[in-house]
């Protein structure tokens, strides 16, 4: 082998050693733990079992349903990613105007990203509480409405941790957006005000084609963040509250892993969750030619 | 184009790093034991890990050149933290905690016994119910007893505790008179608590007759005419009676009570020092008795202490057994009393004027000798995850008691199920 080839080697072997040990390793482990018995009892002395998992996962009901909670973690990730993605670009392309004070807009509409998750899941939680969270005090004192049993029911519990989770995530659409939309040249704006186009003909034609190529790949990231975001709804729900209806699967995953001590079980729902979001964000990046350039 | 000296310069560099690289993953796998340090993992609020930290700064004095590492976990956390950390050869040299999940750790056999190092005659210095014995071993010995619910009130509203549940409900409705509502909610609810997690549900089970168990202490036993009571129960003080918040987690009671927007509440010793030094006039009294069946309500009891790590060597458990004797003496245990109210485990320490006349700690412990202890076998946990959904879908309406009572006893049934497979 010729001196330069061994010299590539040596610079990607240190990249190649950490990933085989936090990612590969543990990959790899979870696969072989999918497909074994690892639960309280047989902690030490699991074995390799086939398919027993998978197939308790898709034919034995349990609590909560998995189908269920597959459909849920659907609507959680396409709903959050739709308002992050329409309020994201929405305030990105105000924030492109020549606004007056457009630094300190940008900074307080930064603010939701800024603030740790727990801290933003436990003070929304707070907020939604039924008598005295801020929610239901303007609901009732200034809409006239009747309060929202925001915790206590299945569907309303649900909308809350969507609510908070889309709070949480339009900033980061939004600063990716807005990089985009500063990289378009303005002098097609010009040529288009030329050719007597209203803003929605630039926005259809210019604007949107040419933040494609950023947002797609943000989109596919933002799939894949929000379909396994524990954080909000693991605090925003107290683990699954009421009666573990505010599951998605990796809260799921989670508490058959770290409260029921199935193993194997969390490792196969894991690697479920691993070929679904793989599958999609094949299909999605194919689908959108997100690899393609715009110009 | 590289020089001469460059590619040695090099190959030196990447040799360096590619070994810091291997080292630092070589942390990865089993624990390389530093006999001189000794860690503890525990579950402790700030006042009592401030009572911690004193007393382990007082014993790095007195012992020179051996460190004691606290780590603070959350109850969950540790948990499951400390059997993983165990099985992969990590984790601390003492764990301490409440003791239900010592089924667990034994079951997963991350936890040694400790009867092979303390003798007979210092664990008869101990109260019986501060040694968690389990298959014939003594796995944990507790500084405090109790871990326990009580009555606490405010004296501000009323001027004794209730005895009975008609007693209970008529006093809230008396002070939600006088106090009044605002927009249909009462400016002082009668009484508050956890009712989103079913270890406060617990002394309403037992008060209507139940427990979580059959006789063989292992055997789920939800599906009785007392769950079905209980529940009803705790609809009706909410529903029909209105002395209760509408929805109260920990921290909404906590904070109610705190407030002083609630005149009674149900917590666990853990908090009460916290009430105190809020300024409220405290008050702590044994749960009311049901009168449908005459029973106290009995809340769980545990001690909470130290356990011994499975993976602490031979050579390293004298120091470490040192330690745990020395965090178990009178000195620390009176510390600990005396600044947080908690019941102690030596029994020496039960005679001494300042414990007898302690109001809270002999309500405190009036309450512990009416409760029953928690069972630390592992089905205990199929028991908590099968009751709260149910227990949740009846304090929300979508499910009736009777149905409750059958989902609680199916699900344990299932769970348990698949913890043994």
């Amino acid at each position: 082998m010729s001196r330069q080839k061994w010299f590539i080697i040596a610079l990607i072997a240190p990249a190649i050693l950490v990933m085989a040990f936090v990612v590969f390793y543990p990959f790899v482990y979870n696969v072989f733990l999918a497909f074994g018995n690892m639960n309280l009892s047989r902690i030490r002395d699991w074995e390799l079992v086939g398919f027993r998992q998978f197939i308790k996962i898709f034919t034995e009901p349990s609590q909560p349903d998995f189908y269920v909670v597959f459909l849920k973690t659907i609507i959680w990730t396409a709903a959050n990613v739709f308002f992050h993605v329409v309020i994201g670009v929405f305030l990105a392309l105000v924030l492109n105007q020549h606004l007056k004070g457009r630094g300190a807009f940008r900074t307080i509409l930064i603010l939701p990203w800024a603030i740790p998750q727990y801290i933003v899941a436990l003070t929304w939680r707070g907020m939604f509480n039924y008598e005295y969270g801020s929610i239901n005090l303007i609901i009732t004192k200034y809409l006239g409405l009747p309060a929202v049993e925001w915790l206590k029911s299945p569907t309303e519990a649900f909308l809350a941790i969507i609510l908070t989770n889309v709070w949480l995530g339009f900033p980061f659409m939004m600063v990716i957006a807005l990089g985009a939309l500063q990289s378009i040249p303005h002098e097609l704006y010009e040529a288009a005000e030329i050719d007597g186009a209203k803003w929605h003909h630039k926005l259809r034609t210019i604007t949107l084609p040419l933040i494609r190529p950023v947002m797609i790949p943000a989109i596919t990231l933002g799939v894949i963040w929000t379909f396994n975001n524990l954080n909000i709804v693991w605090l925003v729900s107290n683990a699954g509250e009421p009666s573990d209806n505010t599951h998605i699967l990796v809260s799921f995953v989670y508490k058959a892993a770290f409260n029921f001590y199935s193993f194997s079980h969390a490792a196969a729902l894991s690697l479920i969750i691993f070929v679904i979001l793989l599958t999609f964000s094949l299909f999605f990046m194919r689908k959108t030619r997100a690899t393609e350039s715009a110009y | 184009m590289m020089n001469q000296k460059r590619p040695h310069r090099f190959w030196v560099c990447h040799l360096v790093l590619s070994t810091a690289l291997m080292l630092s993953f070589s942390g990865c796998g089993a624990k390389v034991q530093d006999l001189n340090t000794i860690v503890i993992w525990h579950q402790m609020r700030p006042d009592e890990r401030a009572i911690l930290q004193r007393q382990l700064r007082r014993y790095e004095e007195r012992t020179p050149g051996i460190k004691v590492v606290e780590i603070y976990k959350e109850t969950e956390e540790l948990r499951s933290g400390f059997v993983i950390a165990s099985i992969a050869g990590q984790g601390p040299d003492l764990v301490y905690g409440p003791s239900d999940p010592i089924g667990i750790y034994e079951a997963t056999k991350t936890i040694q016994p400790l009867e092979q190092f303390l003798s007979k005659d210092y664990l008869d210095q101990f109260s019986g119910s501060a040694q968690t014995w389990h298959n014939d071993h003594l796995y944990q010995i507790a500084d405090k007893i109790g871990n326990h619910l009580a009555l606490v009130y405010n004296k501000k509203y009323l001027e004794r505790p209730p005895t009975s549940d008609r007693e209970l409900i008529e006093m809230s409705r008396q002070i939600q008179e006088k106090h009044g509502s605002l927009a249909g909610r009462p400016n002082v609810y009668g009484l508050a608590w956890n009712y989103t997690e079913p270890f406060f549900f617990i002394p309403f089970l037992t008060g209507f007759g139940g427990w979580v168990f059959d006789e063989d202490g292992v055997t789920p036993s939800l599906n009785s005419t007392a769950m079905v009571n209980a529940l009803r129960f705790v609809r009706a003080l909410r529903d029909t009676h209105r002395i209760i918040p509408n929805e109260s987690d920990y921290e909404i009671a906590d904070a109610l009570f705190k407030d002083q927007k609630t005149a009674m509440l149900i917590n666990g010793d853990w908090s009460w020092a916290g009430y105190v030094e809020k300024g409220i006039d405290v008050g702590i009294a044994p749960l009311p008795m049901i009168s449908e069946t005459g029973l106290w309500c009995a809340p769980m009891t545990s001690p909470k202490g130290y356990s011994l790590s499975a993976n602490v060597p031979p050579e390293k458990i004298e120091s470490v057994i040192r330690l745990l004797r020395f965090l178990l003496n009178e000195e620390n245990q009176l510390e600990t009393v005396r600044a947080i109210m908690t019941a102690p485990t030596l029994r020496s320490l039960y005679g001494r004027t300042e414990i007898r006349s302690h109001p809270i700690i002999m309500n405190s412990l009036l309450q512990i000798e009416r409760g029953r202890p928690m069972p630390v076998v592992p089905e205990m946990r199929a028991v908590w995850d099968a009751m709260r959904p149910p227990y949740q879908a009846v304090m929300g309406g979508a499910r009736t008691s009777e149905q409750a009572a059958r989902d609680m006893q199916d699900l344990a049934l299932k769970k348990i199920r698949d913890m043994n497979e």
